[in-house]
């Protein structure tokens, strides 16, 4: 063999082989695990469909109720916070596309919190929520147990959600929007259409691909939440914030045995749920074309 | 008539922008300064947003914990990993683009579908298998744990080969008359023209690194090898409500990535274009 004809693996190999030991075999042994009994040292024992049988139908199994409670608030959170992580950044965007004064500035200010962890997040705004000594209930002047009581803990996540994940898809809308031809704009205006025809007849459809990707990508943020509800309110009230990842992790990587095989049945679910909302994409864009 | 109403919509364009702005900027405006204030000022008064007497006991006593929340310790294994993290990702992804947009080899289309194809996939299916094979390597514990997982993902390599496809290939083909082999061209030639995707990938990395949460407080279990982010999580139990510390804390955790974010802006905007356009 020539030197030539095996230079071009030397330069996939690293990433490749990288690739296939820690994405390739953990996805494939992630399904298989899922079939198993197995706690993480031992040697799996193949248990067929009798994981998902437990967490899906067994109701006397405490995995089938922590099952229906994490995929439960999962979606209910993902259900409350994705229509303002696409309706808010959209209205910023078509605000900052009129070029008003300060338009950098402003721009900067919504993208900031992106940058931040969410463990900062939590700090910064727990302490803003707080019941005695935070800002928002001493402004308000009452005292809302935010991280305590229905629906006021979903309202403070959602709140903390939005703006601290809105300023990529402002910057994604703002880019669609200033391709936008202005003639359309002015053409519109002459046959006497009002902002909001405007906005839907011209706007949205216009840039309907970058809602449809924002959307995509903005749903499967939201269902993998675990940082705002573990932090914020510890899955409480009453288990009403408690998410799936946070039941997944519990029973894989717990303080007792690992239950490896019913957390990855629990994972498989949810990562259905995601290739679900994946798929949509491509549906989207069959459409347009 | 129009230009009055042109106007008029610019001036409620502004004031709507004004009052968000204010709702986005407040929140980070109050947690920097309570991390001046003195305890007994948040404690007991309204809501001020400027202290009245400037301290900084907060970080004088944040930073000099040593015994159970080193944080100066967590901040440096922070940005060890999110360094090396970031330069081998740089390394990996764009010699493979290199050779996926460049190079003629058997297979190469497949197995880049098969690897684009991948991006669909949820990753936590991963988790659980992904951490025994890092314990029979014994990288629990290790940077490693967090470097290299996180350093394999196929998005970078898309966006860097995407850039690749604008350089013309003539390019390669006079350097390889020249007598050059494909890694001087790689390095002489290519490296320095993609350099501004790199960046982009360069600081999407180190960003995606410093902020994550949920793998490294699967992978770690010993308190002195933590990265800054999982980290936080500790302080909740230990400060309760004395929020001088606890904002102080956070306050520390963000300057890295803002400061980068300060002096490297455009190239931010520019890479969140960059991957909706193509994938979108």
């Amino acid at each position: 063999m020539d030197k030539k004809s095996y230079t071009p693996y030397m330069f996939i190999a690293p990433h490749l082989i990288l690739f296939i030991i820690f994405f390739g075999i953990p996805a494939v042994f992630g399904i298989v695990i899922s079939f198993t009994k197995w706690n993480i040292l031992g040697t799996p024992e193949w248990v067929g469909l009798k994981n998902y049988a437990e967490i899906l139908s067994d109701s006397s199994s405490t995995f089938y109720t922590q099952f229906h409670i994490g995929i439960k608030n999962t979606l209910l959170f993902t259900l409350f916070s994705v229509p303002f992580c696409i309706i808010v950044p959209l209205l910023l965007a078509c605000a900052l596309n009129t070029k008003t004064k300060g338009q950098k500035i402003f721009q900067s200010i919504f993208y900031l919190p992106t940058l931040f962890s969410i463990s900062s997040v939590i700090l910064a705004w727990g302490f803003l929520f707080n019941k005695n000594f935070g800002p928002i209930n001493r402004m308000l002047g009452n005292s809302i147990n935010w991280g305590g009581i229905q629906p006021y803990t979903w309202i403070a996540i959602v709140i903390i959600t939005v703006w601290w994940y809105i300023g990529g898809n402002m910057v994604i809308y703002q880019a669609a929007l200033a391709g936008v031809p202005i003639d359309m704009y002015e053409a519109a205006s002459l046959d006497g259409a009002g902002a909001i025809t405007k906005f839907f007849k011209i706007t949205l459809p216009s840039i309907k691909n970058q809602i449809a990707y924002t959307l995509v990508i903005t749903t499967i943020a939201q269902l993998n939440i675990y940082g705002q509800p573990l932090m914020f309110s510890k899955g409480g009230p009453a288990n009403s914030t408690s998410v799936l990842l946070m039941y997944i992790k519990q029973t894989a990587f717990g303080s007792g045995e690992s239950i490896a095989g019913i957390a990855s049945a629990m994972a498989v679910m949810l990562g259905l749920c995601i290739i679900f909302v994946a798929s949509l994409q491509f549906y989207f864009l069959r459409e347009k074309a | 008539m129009i230009k009055i109403k042109k106007n008029g919509s610019k001036i409620t364009a502004f004031i709507f922008l004004f009052v968000m702005a204010l709702f986005w900027i407040l929140p980070v405006l109050y947690t920097v300064f309570s991390s001046f204030k003195t305890t007994t000022e948040i404690n007991i008064s309204g809501y001020k947003l400027l202290p009245t007497q400037w301290v900084v006991s907060n970080y004088i006593n944040v930073l000099t914990n040593f015994n159970n929340a080193p944080i100066i310790r967590w901040f440096l294994n922070s940005l060890l990993i999110s360094t090396v993290q970031t330069i081998l990702v740089i390394i990996i992804s764009s010699s493979a683009a290199y050779a996926y947009s460049r190079l003629k080899f058997k297979g190469r289309d497949f197995v880049f579908w098969i690897l684009m194809s991948t991006m669909m996939f949820p990753s936590v299916v991963n988790l659980i298998p992904l951490y025994k094979i890092l314990s029979i390597l014994n990288w629990i514990d290790t940077p490693l744990a967090v470097i290299v997982p996180g350093a394999v993902g196929v998005f970078n390599i898309f966006l860097i080969k995407q850039f690749m496809a604008s350089i013309p290939m003539e390019f390669d083909e006079s350097a390889r008359i020249d007598g050059a082999n494909n890694f001087q061209i790689y390095v002489k030639i290519i490296l320095p023209l993609i350099r501004p995707v790199l960046t982009i990938v360069a600081l999407f990395t180190f960003t995606g690194s410093w902020n994550d949460f949920l793998w490294p407080s699967i992978v770690f279990n010993n308190i002195e090898s933590l990265p800054l982010t999982p980290a936080l999580q500790l302080f909740q139990g230990m400060y309760l409500v004395d929020y001088g510390r606890l904002t102080t804390s956070a306050v520390i955790a963000i300057i890295p990535t803002l400061v980068l974010y300060l002096f490297t802006q455009k190239y931010f905007l520019e890479g969140l274009n960059l991957s909706s356009g193509v994938k979108g």
